[in-house]
């Protein structure tokens, strides 16, 4: 036998526990579910080919409604934590007494278990007994307690920011070890020559905050897509659906409603929208790092 | 083209949505072993009383084991369903009755057929909440209905007579008004979250008038009895807690623990946890409407559904009987607390309303109640109603309008 190919031979053993994961936990239901997807599975014990008739049902106005308020969803989300996240990680930059306990003090979102935040956000927006009603009362603002819950307009920038609560931290840290990672000599050579703090911020740090601002980005947004526990805790997609993103819609129907071969043509529909989006992460991530080897 | 079900190919897709769904289908593991009866438990722990008569039962049936797991309430029934679906069927489960029909149109579950003298030994109508095309799919084995409670001291600081609750709606809806009026606390707790207890909630409205939604396989809410019912919702939000679709049943029971509102429908289980507030409560039987012929309320059933397909079906259904016989059920119901009103009568619960005479209302609605409807896809069912109530409390809506709009939705559904 060649050196070559037991080289080979050994590097597929070497892949062969990776390959076999990914075949088990992912291809195969993944497979599976697109199959699933075209069949009228329910509770019947048979299920029948039907074709392209489940996607044909999405198709109907209020799922282009849900899909149109999933990305409307996702963008708000996204760009506000990457606004405050990149604000934050330059806060946190910045040489102030007390760094060390302001950076800590960052983390508890992420570190508290997600529905526990969630459950709490849920009684701050609470108008009897929350927090942010009381406040606005106190300070004469509202007259009466409002639920921030009850109307679709309040409910859908509620599960924002409560997304955008949870998603912070991270994107702070993310982007505070990119600055960490911009050589000091670019900010003192600008500072002799006289450059205020925001023409730094906006000549040398951002330009160099651009490829972990895209990765963030994009990691954030597959994420946020197929975010189901904030929206499904605060509100269940309601009032009169005015929350309900894919991901919940799909949940309602394969296993509220038991329809699992319409659920499975919304979960491939996901499928497809978040393979986009990884795609385009791929490619920008490659043509960035093709773009540091220049 | 028809396929032949395959248990381990619908069970990865549900594996697969289930990941996307955050749900839990994980433990699909259970199954029934040779003399053992598995039976999935819902809630936190065993009943001491279910646990001393299981150990009862096994000792008067050698070589049977009742395993019962516990589950918790929230994945109970999704566990049990998929369990089914997918081939692996536990022998018995603790079920809503409101899925029988759609377990039995699936084949999933075997009739559990009752005599005339089981049936006549329930209170009336709870035969009807486990029937199905004149046959029973379940056992009864816990029962909820709701009743009146107000704050005496709201309506005093209102004007109003402390001891007189509401018993009509219009009353209900005017005194209400006065609460709202004269305090500025809200009058009523209506819940209209995107819930199921905003369907049950509105139910109780639908059965003190007389109204009912589906008539064997006819849909029939649009009648003027359920047109009534979604009128007086209209009429008395604007005196009810302020933001109702952002409160569910329990979260409005809260508000009402709290002192900050006058009225609410609620289960026997608010009472024991008044009995800790310092504030001063009445319960009554439900407002009646127009049409009502007496007092109603709507009755929920949980039942134990025995699964097709586990060879263990007959010893099953005995057990389940056994578990649920008139004597064991009031031990089990009548414990307090547990918020449970009795499914049948008998001289326990008489001398048990004696001693806690705030049972009464929660008794008396049961002669003119009814079951929660039976449908196909219940939960379509259920989010179809959903819509319907908060389009009207909402404003977005009118009472016509919400009922005709859900009268078509619920024909796919049935």
């Amino acid at each position: 036998m060649s050196v070559q190919r037991s080289t080979l031979i050994f590097a597929w053993i070497l892949l062969l526990p990776a390959v076999l994961y990914v075949t088990v936990i992912v291809a195969y239901p993944l497979v599976d579910t697109f199959i699933l997807s075209f069949t009228d599975a329910s509770l019947k014990k048979t299920t029948n080919w039907v074709g392209w008739v489940n996607y044909e049902k999405i198709f109907n106005a209020t799922f282009a409604e849900v899909i149109m308020r999933t990305f409307v969803w996702t963008f708000f989300s996204v760009s506000i934590k990457m606004i405050i996240g990149v604000f934050g990680a330059s806060m946190l930059n910045a040489a102030v007494p007390g760094r060390a306990l302001f950076r800590v003090l960052t983390m508890p979102p992420w570190i508290v278990p997600m529905a526990i935040g969630i459950f709490m956000w849920g009684w701050m927006y609470n108008g009897q007994f929350g927090m942010i009603s009381g406040l606005l009362q106190r300070f004469g603002f509202i007259d009466g307690p409002v639920a921030f819950l009850a109307q679709g307009s309040t409910a859908f920038w509620a599960t924002i920011i409560t997304d955008v609560w949870i998603g912070v931290p991270l994107v702070t840290l993310y982007m505070l070890a990119a600055m960490q990672s911009i050589p000091q000599d670019l900010y003192e050579a600008a500072w002799t020559d006289g450059a205020g703090r925001f023409y730094r911020f906006r000549r040398i740090t951002l330009p160099l905050l651009i490829p972990s601002l895209i990765t963030m980005s994009m990691l954030s947004l597959i994420a946020t897509f197929n975010s189901f526990d904030i929206i499904w805790i605060l509100t269940r997609g309601g009032p009169s659906g005015e929350t309900t993103t894919m991901i919940i819609d799909t949940y309602h129907t394969a296993i509220g409603s038991k329809k699992y071969g319409e659920g499975a043509a919304r979960a491939v529909l996901i499928c497809i929208f978040l393979s986009i989006f990884c795609l385009a992460y791929f490619r920008v991530t490659s043509r960035l790092s093709s773009g540091d080897n220049r | 083209m028809t396929i032949h079900f395959k248990p381990g190919h619908l069970t990865t897709g549900l594996f697969a949505l289930a990941l996307l769904g955050s749900t839990a289908l994980g433990a699909m593991t259970a199954q029934a072993a040779d003399q053992e009866i598995s039976w999935i438990y819902c809630g936190d722990k065993i009943d001491p009383i279910h646990e001393k008569y299981i150990k009862e039962w096994e000792g008067k049936n050698a070589g049977w084991k009742i395993v019962p797991e516990v589950v918790g309430w929230e994945q109970c029934q999704d566990k049990a369903t998929t369990l089914a679906v997918a081939g692996t069927p536990v022998g018995m489960a603790y079920v809503g009755s409101r899925t029988l029909k759609e377990f039995a149109q699936n084949d999933l579950i075997i009739p559990v057929p009752m005599t005339e003298e089981e049936k006549k030994s329930y209170y009336p109508n709870i035969v009807d909440t486990v029937t199905f095309e004149d046959n029973q799919w379940g056992v009864p084995i816990a029962f909820s209905t709701k009743a009146l409670y107000w704050n005496k001291d709201l309506f005093k600081a209102a004007g109003l007579d402390p001891e007189a609750p509401p018993k009509t709606w219009a009353e209900e809806i005017a005194i209400a008004k006065q609460i709202k009026e004269k305090t500025g606390t809200a009058g009523y707790g209506l819940p209209a979250k995107t819930f199921d207890n905003t369907m049950h909630q509105f139910m109780h409205w639908v059965y003190t008038n007389n109204g009912k939604v589906i008539d064997g396989d006819k849909i029939v809410i649009d009648s003027p009895e359920v047109l009534a019912a979604l009128q007086a919702y209209k009429d008395i939000t604007p005196y009810s807690v302020e933001g109702a679709t952002a409160y569910e049943q329990n979260e409005i029971r809260a508000i009402f623990l709290d002192g900050k509102v006058g009225m609410i429908q609620a289960g026997s289980g608010a009472a024991a946890r008044l009995k800790d507030t310092k504030i001063n409560w009445g319960v009554a039987a439900l407002p009646l409407g127009p049409s009502a012929k007496g007092e109603g309320t709507l009755l929920i059933t949980d039942s134990l559904a025995i699964f097709k397909g586990t060879g263990v079906e007959e010893k099953a259904a005995e057990f389940a009987k056994y578990i649920t016989s008139t004597d064991i059920q009031h031990e089990y119901e009548l414990q307090g607390g547990a918020g449970l009103t009795p499914l049948r009568p008998g001289a326990l619960v008489d001398e048990f309303v004696a001693k806690e005479p705030y049972w009464k209302p929660f008794i008396d609605g049961i002669a003119y109640g009814g079951p929660e409807p039976l449908f196909t896809d219940y939960k379509g069912f259920q989010n179809a109603v959903i819509e319907m109530v908060q389009s009207v409390v909402t404003g977005k809506a009118e009472p016509a309008d919400a009922l005709k709009k859900a009268a078509a939705d619920l024909e796919q559904y049935k």
